[in-house]
C-alpha cells in the first residue's frame, strides 16, 4: 500500500551570524548550509494498518509525511503509495488521500463550515447521495451539528479539529495522513477524534499514518510504530516488542502513613540502582517510584518499601510508554554521535 | 467545462466572499484609488494650463481625464495580488493544503481573484466609465459613448487581466527562491507602472520608445484597452494590439506554468 525507500530531503539553509554585523555579511554574502530533515527514511505499511509514526520534535516527521503527500519532492529515494508515486501525477494522487496537519486547516476561513463541505463535495467529485450519508456518518461520529453553520474563524480549537478531520474524510479516501490531529486538544475531543479514526479504518479499511506526542493514541491505535530521530529510522515494530526491549520501567506508587514519616535520601540509598534505573518522587503524601524492573524485581521493590515505611494505598503502573520513548531516544542519539 | 465551472466555481464564490468580508479594505481600497485620480487630475491640469494649447500631444483635457479614470479603473479590475498571496503562502507554508487538493493551483489562484476582480468591475470600474461618461457629456454636449468600444475593452480588459495574473505568478514563483518578497515586490510593481503607461500615457513618450513598450507585455496590461475604449486606434491598429495582447497572453502562460514545474521541487515548506 505505502512504501517509501531511502527518502532523503534536504534544505538549504541561510545562516546569519549573530548582531547587526553579521546581518549584513549575510545580506551580501549569505552563507549557506545543507540540513539533512530526512535521510534513508524506508518503510511499509499494508493496506488497513494504522502506523503510528513518532519522533521528537524536529526529527523529520512532518518533512517525511509532506514527501508521502506530494507537496515535498524528495532530494533522493522514493515513494510509492497506492501504485502512484505522490511527485508524477499529483493531482490524479490526492484523490485518493486524506491529510490533516493539524496545526494548519483546510477549511475556507471566511465561509460557515458547511460551505466548506459543499465545496470539498465539488473539488472530489462526490455524489450528492453519497455525500448525503457521508455527512450524516461524520456527524454521528464527531458531533458537527452545533457549529456546522458557523463560519470556520469563530469555531474554537477542538471544534475547528473536529471538522478538518470531517473534511479530510469526506470523500472516502484510501489512505489518511494524519499530522498532530489531537495536538492541544482536550480529553473528550481526543477521545472523538479517536474513535472516528478507529471507525473509519475498521469499516473501510482505510489505511492510517498518524504523527502524535500523544502516548495514549499510540496506545489506543496504532498497530505499529516507526520511529525517527533527527531524520533517520530509529525502529520499526510492533508497540509490544518496542515495551519488551525497552520498557520495563514500572511505576509504583505509594500513599504514606504521614506519622510514620519516611526518609527518601535513606530510602535511595539502600536501593542498589544506577540513576538511569530508578526515579523516586516525593509529592506529600504520594510517594513514587519508578525503576527498571530487569535490574530489581517488582516484588523486591514491594518488599522493601513496605518494610521502610507504613503504607496505607498502593497502585501499579505498566510500562509508561513516554519513559520507552525517552530512552530509547537517549539510545538513539547516541547511536548517532 | 462543466466539471471545471463546478470545481473552480467554489473557488470564485469564496474569493467574492472574501472581498465582501473584508468591507473597510475594499472601501480604502475605492477611495484610495479615487484620490489619486484626482491628484493626478490637477496635476494634468497644471501641466494643460501651462503648455498654453488645447490639445498636448494628442491628448485634449477631456481626454486626459477619461484616460486617468479609466486606466485607474483598468488597475482596478486587473489587479492581481497572486504574487503576494502566492508568496505570503510559501513562507507561512499554508502552500500544502492548496497542494493536497486534486486541482490545478494555479487554476484554483486565478478563480479566486477573479471572483474580487468581478467585484470591483461591478462596485467601482462600472460607476467610473458612467462617471466618464456623464464628463464627457456636460464638457462636449454629446453622448461619447461607443458600445463597440465599450465590448472590445471588455475583450481587452479580460486579456490584460489573464497576462496580469500570469505575469504576477511568474513573479510569485520567485517566492520559492527567495521567501520574501516584500521588497523586490516594490520594485516591481514601480517599474510595471511605469511601463505599462498607468503613470503617464506612453503616447507622451519618444516615438522609439513608446513603439517598444507598445509591443512589451506591461503595454497590454493596461494601456491597449484603455486605447481602445478612447477609440484612440484605427481598425487595423486594434486588431494589431488586440493580437499582441493575445500573444502575450500565451506567452506568459507557458512561462507561468514551466515556472511552475520548476518550482514545485524546489518548494520547501517552512516549519510545520
Amino acid at each position: 500500500m505505502i512504501y517509501a525507500e531511502n527518502l532523503r530531503k534536504e534544505f538549504t539553509k541561510n545562516i546569519k551570524e549573530p548582531g547587526l554585523k553579521g546581518s549584513f555579511k549575510s545580506l551580501f554574502k549569505p552563507k549557506k548550509e545543507i540540513v539533512v530533515a530526512a535521510d534513508d527514511i524506508s518503510f511499509h505499511v499494508p493496506q488497513g494498518e494504522i502506523l503510528g509514526f513518532i519522533g521528537p520534535n524536529g526529527a523529520g516527521k512532518s518533512t517525511v509525511i509532506k514527501m508521502l503527500t506530494g507537496i515535498l519532492t524528495p532530494t533522493s529515494g522514493s515513494c510509492r503509495i497506492n501504485g502512484k508515486i505522490p511527485q508524477n501525477d499529483r493531482k490524479n494522487y490526492v484523490r485518493e488521500i486524506g491529510v490533516v496537519f493539524g496545526q494548519r486547516t483546510q477549511l475556507w476561513w471566511d465561509l460557515p463550515l458547511l460551505e466548506t463541505y459543499t465545496v470539498l463535495k465539488e473539488i472530489y467529485e462526490v455524489e450528492d447521495s453519497k455525500f448525503k450519508k457521508r455527512m450524516q456518518f461524520l456527524n454521528d461520529i464527531l458531533e458537527l451539528q452545533d457549529f456546522i453553520n458557523s463560519p470556520v474563524r469563530t469555531l474554537s480549537l477542538g471544534q475547528r479539529m473536529r471538522a478538518d478531520i470531517a473534511a479530510s474524510m469526506l470523500h472516502s479516501p484510501k489512505v489518511l495522513f494524519l499530522d498532530e490531529p489531537t495536538i492541544g486538544l482536550d480529553v473528550v475531543v481526543k477521545d472523538n477524534i479517536r474513535r472516528a479514526i478507529m471507525k473509519i479504518n475498521k469499516e473501510e479499511k482505510t489505511t492510517v499514518i498518524l504523527t502524535t506526542h500523544d502516548i495514549s493514541d499510540i496506545e489506543l491505535l496504532c498497530d505499529r510504530i516507526v520511529m525517527i530521530d533527527k531524520g533517520k529510522n530509529v525502529y520499526d515494530g510492533s508497540l509490544r516488542e518496542l515495551k519488551k526491549n525497552f520498557g520495563q520501567m514500572r511505576e509504583l506508587s505509594f500513599e504514606v502513613d504521614p506519622i510514620s514519616g519516611l526518609d527518601v535520601r535513606k530510602f535511595r540509598e539502600n536501593i542498589d540502582l544506577s540513576d538511569e534505573d530508578v526515579i523516586i518522587k516525593n509529592d506529600q503524601n504520594i510517594f513514587t517510584v519508578r525503576f527498571n524492573s530487569e535490574a530489581m524485581p517488582v516484588g523486591d521493590m514491594l518488599n522493601y518499601t513496605l518494610s521502610a515505611a507504613k503504607i496505607k494505598d498502593i497502585s501499579v503502573k505498566d510500562a509508561d510508554i513516554e519513559e520507552i520513548i525517552r530512552r530509547l531516544y537517549k539510545e538513539g542519539a547516541g547511536g548517532n554521535e | 467545462m462543466n466539471k471545471i465551472r463546478k470545481q473552480y466555481f467554489p473557488f470564485m464564490r469564496a474569493g467574492i466572499q472574501s472581498v465582501i468580508a473584508y468591507r473597510m479594505n475594499f472601501i480604502g481600497f475605492v477611495i484610495g484609488g479615487l484620490v489619486y485620480c484626482f491628484v493626478m487630475y490637477y496635476l494634468w491640469n497644471a501641466v494643460f494650463l501651462s503648455s498654453g494649447s488645447d490639445t498636448f500631444m494628442g491628448f485634449s483635457m477631456t481626454d486626459m481625464v477619461v484616460y486617468l479614470f479609466l486606466s485607474n479603473a483598468t488597475g482596478e479590475i486587473t489587479f492581481s495580488s497572486v504574487s503576494t498571496d502566492i508568496g505570503e503562502e510559501i513562507r507561512d507554508g499554508s502552500i500544502s493544503m492548496r497542494l493536497i487538493k486534486p486541482v490545478n493551483t494555479d487554476m484554483s489562484y486565478f478563480a479566486t481573484e477573479i471572483g474580487g476582480s468581478i467585484i470591483r468591475f461591478v462596485v467601482f470600474a462600472l460607476p467610473v466609465t458612467i462617471g466618464i461618461e456623464i464628463y464627457r457629456y456636460c464638457m462636449l454636449g454629446r453622448i461619447m459613448f461607443e458600445p463597440v468600444n465599450f465590448l472590445l475593452y471588455l475583450l481587452s480588459a479580460l486579456l490584460a487581466y489573464i497576462i496580469s495574473f500570469r505575469v504576477n505568478l511568474c513573479f510569485g514563483f520567485v517566492a520559492f527562491y527567495v521567501k520574501n518578497l516584500w521588497g523586490i515586490g516594490i520594485l516591481k510593481n514601480s517599474i510595471v507602472n511605469f511601463l505599462s503607461g498607468s503613470l503617464i500615457p506612453l503616447a507622451f513618450m519618444p516615438e522609439w520608445m513608446k513603439t517598444i513598450l507598445e509591443y512589451m507585455p506591461f503595454s497590454s496590461m493596461n494601456y491597449t484597452p484603455v486605447m481602445i475604449y478612447m477609440g484612440k486606434y484605427g481598425t487595423t491598429e486594434l486588431f494589431v494590439r488586440l493580437a499582441v495582447q493575445a500573444v502575450w497572453a500565451l506567452l506568459v502562460y507557458g512561462l507561468s506554468k514551466l515556472i511552475w514545474f520548476g518550482a514545485v521541487k524546489k518548494l520547501c515548506v517552512q516549519g510545520g
